[in-house]
């Protein structure tokens, strides 16, 4: 509103709300900065995600990746930081790529957990009545399952199920069949505790006032959903993201590493699967599954500092007693 | 009786006996938040004595909780007591050692905590929680204690074989009492009651304040009532605290400075609670609100919103002034001197209710 | 506990289990070309064997109820059918000889991470904010990181092919003959300290970040500040009031992240050779053999099922609140 009371136009109007929200990211940013666990964690984060988007920076192009150029099963030297497998490549340019296969998945992944756990959890917790025991009753059934052995059975088949179908060999947008098939796997059986969150917290937004004021002006269920209600979730949605994505990315490598990977597009996971194939430890070929398995580590780590920082920051609890 | 004549258990050793029961002197307790230092409780002077019940009256954030629990220094790790006394039988409880207190706790003071629905342990029978402080810290053996306990509940009008009942299995009301019945166990000189009537409903309030006082008759307790509702202070309580920021507004008996309110703040407090006996008015809403104890105002705490505030307000703190009727005040409007009213400092105070030996 | 409670639970346990054989059931029978689409794809199989294979199995009959009831009647007679990869034993005696091996490591690794991780998570919540907190915790996180096989893989190759302290696969060391069964045992032993101790460290740390968070939470209720009026000393604070409340919501969590358990024990099997039902699996799926797969998972789902039946009944103990 202006001082004089005139009402602006919609471009202003626009400008304004772009405005605040500026304002607003900046204060946040301001916050999660003093929060010294949450800037290494997202520093952690920057290292990788760069690894991934430019991966030639650390690393030649992919052909010479996958291509074995040196003795195998070689330790760190000066043309090998970290070593070769057992076809002679460089285990350092196969880890930078595994970066983009693992946090692809992993990320994918949880956008698609998220989504769906959205969706079904707020749907149930608002339109409530049968819609909500229904849906509720899956996802209870969804998380009673254990989604691991789930996840385990599921891949075979639907990897056999398509074999030799055109589908088989195709990818999208540059990630093969194999590694979809395994995020849709991983997200059908993760979106269950995701649901369960948002319907509480749905559940309780619905007795404010707002949602009220909506109604009565006429708003529309599925308007009053999606421009009041999952808003209002977002702290939720954010903080529960970050915790998704650890566990993403811990299933993706284990679902790789008991071999329902994709060699061709080799994740951090894989990569430990040909090390334990080949017997690397037994070998003493240490080299072989120290950066893979560190990669993920760090990576995992780090997403639990940012995410308990933005926990810290978004969700806040009293600690002074009154 | 005093609580020395009466009282199954012995003193401490180092009790003086011929001391009033409690003497509090200049007490102030500082919060440590970030780079601030709260002054929850900024020169707090009082006595209780043997058989007295004191209301301790306020605002939210006033310090009064603040005061008892310093009193055996419940409290959280970014507080502390930075100077004063706190005399229990003479012995000063603030120069004492973590280990050397705990022997005052529940034994000599105990308390009564609010919302009992938390305040009891949800996976432990009551009667077990009762008996707790006798077999810990009074080394009885447990068949005496859970007996002991037994008697405490029909003591507090609970029928003994609900002894065996998890706290959820009452009703708030008979937590409550349960809780008074715990804080009973040891003999304590000192009853400490923090908002014991806030979370119930009225009916089982007037229940628990009647059985309080039942107590106190027979048991010649000595009560701390904390509280913001005068009329509970007003039908318990022979004397009582304002406080107001961390200090102390006006002190005396109940009567008196109930019906004769001096400082400002006490009229107000007054004003803003119904009567249902006087003639309809409006209720009188203080303005503004407490201020942040970071930062007090300088002068006076109360001078911002004060409808009677002078240019010395602003600048001085007030002293405290005492009258012959038994009330002390801290107030410009009562300066000393005039109308009888005598300067005094805290350890006057503090010496001035002892009785001559 | 009352009894309407463990009814209550048993019967949605009950529950559970028949989805899951339905599910299994179907999931493998409806699956596009069939079971018999496995042995297919070896160019060694005729077709005629095929139909025969199709016969037998009785996959010619309808799906549902017939093939449905006859594989819950068989399953209910212990007969899972025969295995492709191990020359047509029966999946249930193939079962059997490895479950042992897995029973062992995963028994006595969920017994020790369970008391080292509550009580290390205990420990670093009764002292938070000070040092024992911060090592404590940061060696939880970082153990909780870990894929529990990549820790299995360094302790190998640290402890094994490294030091040589321990074997580096297998249970028992092979053509070993024995003096006597204490020999025998030392043998195990032996084979057994790496992988027991990857799954205890690789559990430990999600216990004991639960079990200090829950603590953190139960230490701001009010009965605490109860228990220090009463003047009671913090060890006693701490066992009779503290942990019995703040193990409530640590076993409840702990119930939910079994499955996890058996994720990582698959895992730690295959690492080193251990011949339990992880190995198995793990050899299993490569050779997509069906027979066994179906009845694995049956078996680690029940599994699961049961342990979080367990976990139900031992909270039912703890918590008096529990009711109807």
């Amino acid at each position: 509103m202006t001082a004089a009371g005139a009402t602006l136009s919609s471009g202003q109007l626009r400008a304004e709300r772009w405005r605040l929200r500026l304002q607003g990211w900046r204060s946040f940013w301001r916050r999660y900065r003093r929060k010294r666990a949450g800037v290494l964690g997202l520093a952690v984060l920057i290292v990788f995600g760069t690894m991934a988007l430019f991966p030639s920076l650390l690393a030649g192009p992919f052909q010479d990746v996958t291509a074995g150029t040196s003795d195998s099963l070689v330790g760190p030297s000066a043309t090998h930081l970290l070593g070769t497998d057992e076809l002679g490549r460089d285990i350092l340019n196969l880890t930078v790529y595994g970066a983009r296969t693992s946090l692809t998945i992993g990320l994918v992944a949880t956008f698609m957990t998220i989504f769906l756990g959205a969706v079904v959890g707020i749907a149930a917790g608002y339109i409530g009545g049968a819609v909500d025991t229904v849906l509720m009753r899956i996802t209870d059934f969804f998380l009673i399952l254990p989604t691991f052995v789930l996840a385990l059975i599921l891949a075979p088949i639907v990897l056999d199920s398509i074999k030799g179908t055109p589908l088989a060999s195709g990818d999208f947008f540059g990630v093969s069949v194999q590694l979809v098939v395994i995020i849709l796997i991983i997200a059908i059986t993760s979106w269950a505790s995701t649901a369960r969150i948002l319907r509480a917290q749905t559940l309780s937004l619905k007795e404010r006032a707002f949602v009220d004021r909506a109604r009565v002006i006429g708003s529309s269920s599925t308007h009053i959903m999606w421009r009041h209600i999952l808003p209002n979730c977002l702290a939720l949605i954010v903080a529960n993201a970050v915790l998704t994505v650890t566990i993403s990315i811990l299933t993706e490598s284990t679902l790789s590493f008991v071999g329902l990977g994709d060699p061709s597009q080799p994740s951090w996971g894989q990569l430990l699967e040909s090390a334990q194939a080949v017997g690397a430890p037994g070998l003493g070929a240490w080299w072989y599954t120290f950066a893979p398995g560190v990669s993920i580590v760090l990576v995992m780590l780090a997403f639990t500092l940012v995410g308990n920082a933005l926990d810290e920051i978004l969700n806040p609890k009293l600690s002074v007693r009154g | 009786m005093t609580i020395a004549g009466r009282r199954q258990w012995p003193l401490p050793k180092q009790a003086d006996p011929n001391a009033p029961l409690l003497v509090v002197e200049d007490l102030r307790t500082y919060f440590k938040l970030g780079k601030d230092t709260v002054k929850a409780v900024d020169g707090v002077t009082f006595t209780l004595r043997d058989g007295e019940a004191l209301g301790l009256a306020g605002e939210s954030g006033c310090g009064k909780t603040t005061t008892a629990l310093s009193l055996v220094r419940l409290l959280p790790s970014n507080a502390s007591i930075v100077s004063g006394s706190v005399k229990l039988f003479g012995i000063d409880l603030v120069t004492k050692s973590e280990r050397a207190l705990r022997r005052y706790r529940w034994r000599e003071i105990s308390i009564v905590f609010q919302g009992a629905m938390n305040a009891l342990n949800p996976v432990r029978r009551i009667g077990e929680q009762i008996a707790e402080p006798l077999e810990v810290r009074l080394d009885q053996p447990r068949a005496t204690a859970l007996k002991r306990a037994g008697e405490l509940l029909e003591l507090v009008g609970i029928p003994r074989k609900r002894a065996r009942a998890y706290p959820h299995e009452l009703s708030g009301g008979m937590r409550q009492r349960a809780m008074i019945a715990m804080a009973l166990a040891c003999d304590p000189a000192v009853v400490i009651g923090d908002e014991p009537t806030t979370a119930l409903d009225v009916m089982v309030q007037a229940q628990i304040l009647e059985l309080l006082e039942r107590l106190r008759r027979e048991l010649g307790l000595s009560l701390i009532l904390i509280t913001h509702d005068l009329s509970v202070i007003a039908e318990t309580c022979d004397r009582v605290l304002i406080m107001y920021a961390g200090k102390v507004a006006e002190e005396g008996p109940v009567d008196i400075v109930f019906r004769r309110p001096r400082h400002p703040y006490t009229r107000k407090l007054l004003g803003a609670f119904p009567n249902i006996h006087a003639d309809r008015r409006d209720l009188e809403v203080i303005p503004g609100s407490p201020p942040d104890l970071r930062d007090p105002p300088p002068g006076c705490r109360f001078h911002p919103r004060c409808p009677a505030v002078m240019d010395v307000c602003r600048t001085e703190v007030p002293p405290e002034v005492a009258f012959s009727d038994g009330v002390r005040v801290a107030c410009h409007l009562f300066p000393p001197g005039e109308a009888g009213g005598v300067a005094v400092t805290s350890a006057d105070v503090a010496r001035a209710d002892r009785p001559s030996a | 506990m009352s009894g309407r409670y463990l009814a209550r639970k048993l019967v949605q346990a009950a529950i559970t289990i028949a989805l899951i054989v339905a599910v299994n059931f179907f999931l493998f029978r409806a699956m596009p070309g069939g079971p018999e689409r496995a042995i297919g794809h070896n160019p060694n199989v005729s077709a005629a064997s095929i139909a025969a294979l199709r016969e037998r199995w009785g996959l010619d009959k309808p799906l549902f109820p017939d093939q449905f009831l006859d594989y819950v009647n068989a399953s209910l007679h212990g007969d899972f059918g025969y295995s492709i990869k191990y020359q047509g034993q029966p999946v249930s005696d193939v079962i059997a000889q490895q479950i042992w091996p897995t029973v062992l490591l995963v028994g006595l690794g969920t017994i020790l991470s369970v008391i080292l991780g509550l009580t290390l998570g205990s420990a670093a919540g009764w002292r938070r904010g000070r040092w024992p907190d911060y090592l404590g915790t940061a060696v939880s996180q970082a153990l909780y990181a870990m894929p529990s096989f990549w820790l299995g893989m360094i302790l190998l190759v640290i402890f094994a092919t490294g030091l040589g302290w321990f074997p580096s696969f297998g249970m028992s060391t092979a053509g070993a003959v024995y003096g006597s069964w204490v020999d025998n045992v030392i043998d195990v032993g032996s084979h057994l300290v790496l992988p027991l101790a990857t799954f205890t460290l690789g559990y430990m740390g999600e216990y004991s970040l639960i079990m200090r968070s829950s603590l953190i939470e139960t230490l701001g209720e009010d009965y605490i500040m109860t228990a220090r009026a009463k003047g009671l000393e913090g060890g006693r604070i701490l066992r009779e009031h503290a942990l019995p409340n703040a193990m409530l919501p640590t076993v409840t969590i702990i119930a939910l992240n079994v499955g996890y358990i058996v994720a990582g024990a698959l895992t730690i099997e295959y690492v080193f050779s251990w011949p339990g039902l992880g190995t198995m699996t793990v050899d299993a799926l490569g050779a997509r053999d069906y027979p066994i797969l179906q009845a694995l998972f049956l078996l680690l789902s029940v599994c699961v099922v049961l342990a979080n039946l367990l976990a139900d009944i031992v909270y039912g103990f703890l918590d008096p609140r529990v009711k109807v």
